[in-house]
């Protein structure tokens, strides 16, 4: 069949936004993070690769915050993905009350990253809030803590909050995997003599890796970006402690008016992402199984 | 061309960020607008972060609109760190910011840095601000900007908490501990400190005060002359550390927000507030039998003091220099700068303002009003810093100071951040 070449015009509206909006910013970042620009003046100069010298070999503050970035990944990543698949496992048959109770788990993903914000800082007040005084009525003093203002664990703490706010959209994820996979399979392992984790290991896993990569990808990626969560928590402190990326990003652009070198950190930022991203894809890849 | 090429760039490196989930919202989402005009005169643009103060703009604004018939104005207010972030960004075309507002300190420096500011030297209406209150807006022998609101960043203490204990206020810091301690026996928390929030950046100031009585000490800093690892640093790490190690401070302190910290000296579990005379106003406003009154710790011995407290003028009103309406945008702050509309001002906000003349109704404005002229004072330090990343340094090393690092290794730390970042 032959197509018209007038199907062309129709990329033309999309491949415009995407042009404003994605490819013209990303090329401008590019561009002045080779400069010395503050955002506002009109004058600037080409500094070279400076600013990525400086942002790899001279920069304590940026080390720190791919650091915090990798913690706070890792452990969202882990925990978002074995919270999600086990809820999916338990609410996967299409009942009315599991029907309820992924809208409730869903719940969080429509709130606003402020309110989330507002509601957890609450939680984790360490004299008024809720989970220091559960700990106390639960007799379990010895595990109070001071959530966000103890530099050693705010980050996990914010991880935490994080897991929570994005888990059940994960979960969704993962409900429409185990549902795509064929009654039959689970029939002729049950026949074979498998057990539940035999079962799980050889027949749910593999067949729930395009999920799975997509949720760890995604995962992956909202966990660099949670800029909003971390500014209105702790705003990157005690102590630079949860300073990740993209908080930097703003505070050197916009509060200390450097913005070619946050051009630089945004384009070192885009190349961390696609590199774990990268690796990821390599790595379940090799998971995926068809029976 | 240039220029609006760069502001492009500057929205779309925004755009980038925004979607790659690392801005906020844009301005004109969150930003709360009023536009009270007839719409038939010349429309100035007023921007500003202050949205309690709306109301009374509000007044002041329709005030100023029947006097003036051919000018109206559309104010924008923008949340504090919005407007920090993304103030400077409006006023490139002109179009935004006829008349604007800047913090004193690094944004100051930012958008005198890129031409913004409108010289205001020759204007009548500077004869109507303390000049001692205004320094803090020139630049280059310019009056670049006007401080309009006086605060005093320093503890604000329960003066009758203090009268029943048979306290008085503290002149040394021998003193101060002894006046601490009696609290502590008294159960009572001598200072609730909002770590998680504005704590440090506020009560740095009157902690370093009399430790650096050289008001030059930050430029010296971020010019290679000073160090963090000196003694007027360190020393001032080293009270920190005590106040935290002795209790004078509440536990957990750097998981505290300003409004746990509020409550606890609103309910007298705590003797003092480590922020500053506009919080007085609110904590009155959660117990109205409060009498308060401002208090600087003294970190040395008394003969040694030259400093009693720490003010900031700050709010300060400005006009674009890329606006087309600057005759309109000058009658509007000459407007503002007049007695009775300042001292509406200041009454209905609670405020100390740095214009001449104002009457001050209020209790608390009355009581507190001897800071501004009877007392020495000194421009808060912090904003003497211009360069926010060295900001930034400074204030983490009271945090890692209060998170159990001693304070040279803190000193060390935020030193090599200031090196770093020395232009």
């Amino acid at each position: 069949m032959k197509i018209s070449k007038m199907i062309y015009l129709f990329f033309i509206p999309g491949l415009l936004l995407y042009s404003i909006f994605f490819i013209y910013p990303t090329i401008s970042a590019l561009f002045y993070s080779f400069t010395d620009w503050d955002g506002l003046s009109d004058a600037y100069q080409f500094v070279g690769t400076g600013n990525y010298e400086r942002a790899l070999t001279g920069d304590t503050i940026f080390r720190k915050t791919v650091g915090n970035n990798l913690k706070f990944m890792l452990v969202v990543v882990i925990l978002q993905t074995i919270v999600a698949l086990a809820f999916a496992l338990i609410v996967l048959k299409n009942t009315k009350t599991n029907l309820f109770l992924r809208a409730l788990y869903f719940f969080p993903t429509i709130l606003s990253s402020v309110s989330v914000a507002f509601i957890w800082s609450f939680i984790y007040d360490p004299s008024l809030g809720i989970l220091n005084q559960i700990l106390e009525l639960l007799g379990l003093d010895v595990l109070r803590q001071n959530w966000l203002g103890n530099a050693d664990i705010a980050i996990y703490s914010l991880a935490i909050t994080q897991v929570w706010f994005h888990a059940g959209q994960m979960l969704i994820i993962f409900v429409a995997g185990l549902q795509a996979i064929p009654e039959d399979l689970y029939e002729v392992a049950k026949i074979e003599g498998a057990s539940k984790w035999q079962t799980f290991r050889k027949v749910t896993w593999p067949l729930l890796a395009p999920s799975a990569t997509i949720v760890i990808a995604y995962t992956t990626i909202q966990s660099f970006k949670a800029f909003d969560l971390v500014f209105a928590m702790t705003g990157g402190g005690p102590n630079n402690s949860t300073q990740i990326i993209a908080t930097y990003i703003f505070d050197v652009a916009f509060r200390s008016y450097n913005f070619g070198y946050a051009s630089s950190i945004s384009v070192l930022f885009m190349i961390i992402i696609a590199a774990i991203t990268f690796l990821q894809f390599k790595a379940l890849r090799s998971d995926r199984i068809s029976y | 061309m240039i220029s609006k090429k760069n502001s492009f760039t500057a929205l779309s490196l925004a755009s980038l960020l925004a979607l790659a989930g690392c801005a906020g919202e844009s301005p004109d989402d969150s930003g709360s607008e009023t536009d009270s005009g007839s719409g038939d005169g010349t429309q100035i643009s007023f921007i500003h972060w202050r949205g309690e103060d709306k109301a009374v703009f509000d007044d002041i604004i329709a005030q100023f609109e029947d006097e003036f018939p051919d000018i109206d104005v559309e104010m924008n207010i923008y949340p504090s760190e919005q407007y920090q972030a993304t103030g400077q960004r409006m006023l490139t075309d002109g179009s935004t910011g006829d008349v604007f507002t800047s913090f004193p300190g690094a944004q100051f420096e930012a958008i005198a840095s890129a031409g913004f500011f409108e010289d205001l030297s020759g204007e009548d209406f500077v004869g109507n601000f303390d000049e001692n209150l205004i320094t803090v807006g020139e630049k280059d022998g310019q009056q670049l900007a006007l401080p309009y609101q006086l605060v005093f960043n320093m503890p604000v203490y329960n003066k009758g908490m203090f009268d029943e204990l048979g306290l008085e206020v503290p002149k040394s810091w021998t003193e101060f501990q002894e006046m601490a301690d009696t609290l502590l026996e008294n159960d009572i928390v001598p200072i609730a400190f909002p770590g998680a929030d504005i704590g440090p950046n506020q009560f740095m100031n009157s902690m370093m005060m009399n430790n650096a009585p050289d008001e030059d000490i930050f430029t010296k800093l971020q010019s290679g002359e000073e160090s963090l690892t000196n003694e007027w640093w360190v020393k001032t790490l080293e009270d920190f550390q005590l106040l935290e190690q002795k209790g004078y401070i509440q536990p957990d302190a750097l998981g505290t927000s300003q409004d746990s910290a509020m409550a606890m000296v609103a309910n007298e579990e705590a003797a003092m507030l480590a922020t500053g005379s506009y919080h007085m106003a609110s904590l009155l406003g959660l117990n109205p039998d409060l009498e308060l009154d401002l208090m600087a710790p003294i970190t040395v011995e008394e003969s040694e003091a030259q400093y009693e407290g720490i003010n900031t003028a700050t709010f300060m009103l400005a006009v674009n220099s890329k606006s087309e309406k600057k005759e309109q945008a000058k009658e509007f702050i000459r407007f503002l700068s007049r007695p009775e509309i300042a001292s509406q001002y200041a009454n209905e906000t609670g405020q100390h303002l740095t214009v001449n003349g104002v009457e001050y109704e209020s209790e608390v404005l009355q009581n507190t009003a001897y800071w501004i002229d009877e007392r020495t004072t000194r421009f808060q330090p912090r904003f003497l810093i211009t360069n926010a990343q060295i900001e930034a340094a400074v204030l983490s090393s009271i945090e890692n100071v209060l998170g159990g690092a001693e304070p040279m290794e803190a000193a060390e730390e935020a030193q090599q951040i200031v090196d770093e970042n020395r232009e």
